[in-house]
């Protein structure tokens, strides 16, 4: 009965995402939805990794000074690609990817973070997506979370000797999935009120699959081939981010 | 896209953007706060309707509005059904789905439409915000709420070379797409993750020109921002009459008897 009750939500709320427009689901909790003490919260939580980028960048930049420019330049290169539709055949629709795996596996996940942290507070205020009371909520499952699942999945695969387009595709797709699947966790805790904690989650994470499955493989493989890319081309540049460790 | 991100509006002069960035912050984030702890829908679509005529009437277009609101609109919607068919109570309809009833209880619709009339209300807000405050000011503003300089100056940069960086990505894909890069989903694909390796690639051939021209112009590791200017009288005078005003709205509607 639970799980025919799940399935028919799942369906009523895919429903309702095809009669709005994609955006809505791209992955950021947009303001107004996490009561304050969870907004707190999930900022609170962020706040240490965004100090220790803050501090890495400090570290890093006296030894590297040309570190904030590409860190910067690195930022905008994300956001770019992260404004960039792509189509998810399956919902009929369009999204976006959220370009942190890249991101941390080019300048490490404390960066990554940071980066995110100025990504989003962007989107939050000139696209309406995301929220300034809900930057810490997606931070933390965007700039945290995705950053070292995309980080961690890069540098193991590398260890067991994946190759770099390999690689940087599980970086690109696990920071995709831990990032969504961290997003709905987030939104389930807050709104499950007096309701069933998991079937909220179950439904919430059953309405993300159909675009975030597809979408999560396309960054993957967008990642591959744009690491591959660079790697083949100018692999000099990986070498001068994080000095030889990642090449 | 760049109509959409860009915030030529909040460049124009107007009553809004010569209010110092600060006490729009703080007005801002106060009315988030009060339609965050509203317990009624008034108070929210209320602040929703003001923002949005407020945005229009100082000439932002309808269709950038209507863009930008599309996504919150849709989140709005989600919500309503999620918490109608979730929340326990009493049932106001029924639904017979694949032989199974499912009902709406009075009291997960009531719980969505608040919700969803929370998320309206802060969005529009933050809409508002952006519509009259460019990016730079904002992040120079974070300081006085000790915000890291460093935080500020990653933003600043970020910010500067999104703007360059989406003409390149315009113009990388506007010739992968003459060269037919997107006729096929496969080519597509291979056109996508080219046109990013390119971003990157020349994100940072980009980085190292930039850094060697602020050198040039006497860069140390670190912009000197210079210390913040006070809040004038008349920005002051703005915060003494609307955060009372706001509190005042808030009270009334909240307190008043149903």
């Amino acid at each position: 009965m639970k799980r025919h009750r799940a399935v028919i939500l799942f369906f009523m709320t895919m429903s309702a995402m095809l009669i709005t427009v994609d955006s809505a689901w791209a992955m950021h909790i947009s303001e107004g939805i996490l009561p304050f003490s969870w907004a707190v919260l999930w900022a609170v939580m962020s706040l240490p990794f965004l100090a220790w980028g803050m501090r890495d960048l400090r570290e890093r930049s006296r030894r590297e000074p040309h570190l904030k420019a590409f860190v910067g330049l690195v930022g905008a290169g994300v956001f770019v690609i992260s404004c960039m539709p792509i189509p998810v055949p399956t919902a009929g629709t369009c999204s976006h990817p959220c370009g942190t795996g890249m991101a941390a596996i080019l300048i490490g996940p404390f960066l990554s973070a940071v980066v995110a942290s100025v990504a989003l507070t962007l989107q939050a205020l000139f696209l309406a997506h995301g929220g300034l009371t809900t930057l810490g909520a997606n931070i933390f499952a965007m700039g945290v979370v995705g950053s070292f699942a995309g980080y961690g999945a890069f540098r193991l695969t590398r260890g067991l000797g994946a190759s770099p387009f390999a690689a940087a595709f599980c970086a690109g797709l696990l920071a995709d999935w831990a990032t969504y699947a961290t997003t709905s966790l987030t939104l389930t805790l807050a709104l499950h009120g007096d309701g069933s904690f998991w079937s909220m989650l179950v439904s919430i994470l059953l309405a993300f699959v159909p675009t975030q499955v597809p979408l999560g493989i396309l960054e993957g493989v967008i990642s591959g081939i744009a690491y591959g890319f660079v790697h083949a081309r100018r692999p000099e540049i990986l070498g001068a981010l994080v000095k030889g460790e990642v090449s | 896209m760049f109509d959409l991100f860009s915030d030529i509006f909040a460049r124009s002069d107007n009553a809004l953007t010569r209010v110092d960035t600060r006490v729009k912050l703080i007005i801002a984030l106060s009315a988030i706060v009060a339609v965050m702890f509203s317990s009624r829908g008034v108070l929210p679509l209320g602040i929703c309707v003001l923002c949005i005529w407020v945005m229009l009437a100082l000439g932002l277009p309808l269709r950038i509005v209507i863009l930008r609101l599309a996504g919150p609109l849709g989140i709005a919607v989600v919500l309503v059904v999620l918490q109608g068919f979730f929340t326990k109570g009493s049932p106001v309809f029924q639904l017979t789905v694949l032989g199974t009833d499912i009902a709406a209880t009075r009291e997960g619709l009531w719980k969505g439409t608040l919700l969803a009339s929370r998320v309206l209300g802060s969005m529009s807000v933050v809409m508002l915000l952006g519509a009259v405050t460019p990016a730079y000011k904002v992040f120079h503003a974070l300081r006085w709420w000790g915000v890291p300089e460093s935080w500020v100056e990653i933003a600043l940069l970020v910010y500067r070379y999104t703007f360059v960086l989406l003409d390149q990505a315009a113009d990388v894909a506007e010739a992968q797409r003459v060269r037919l890069g997107y006729s096929s989903l496969r080519r597509s694909l291979d056109s996508v993750g080219i046109l990013a390796g390119t971003v990157i690639t020349r994100s940072l051939e980009q980085a190292m020109r930039t850094h060697e021209a602020m050198v040039l112009r006497g860069y140390d590791g670190g912009i000197c921002f210079g210390p913040l200017p006070g809040i004038a009288v008349q920005d002051r005078r703005c915060l003494v009459v609307a955060l009372p005003a706001l509190f005042a709205v808030y009270a009334l509607i909240e307190w008043w008897p149903m």
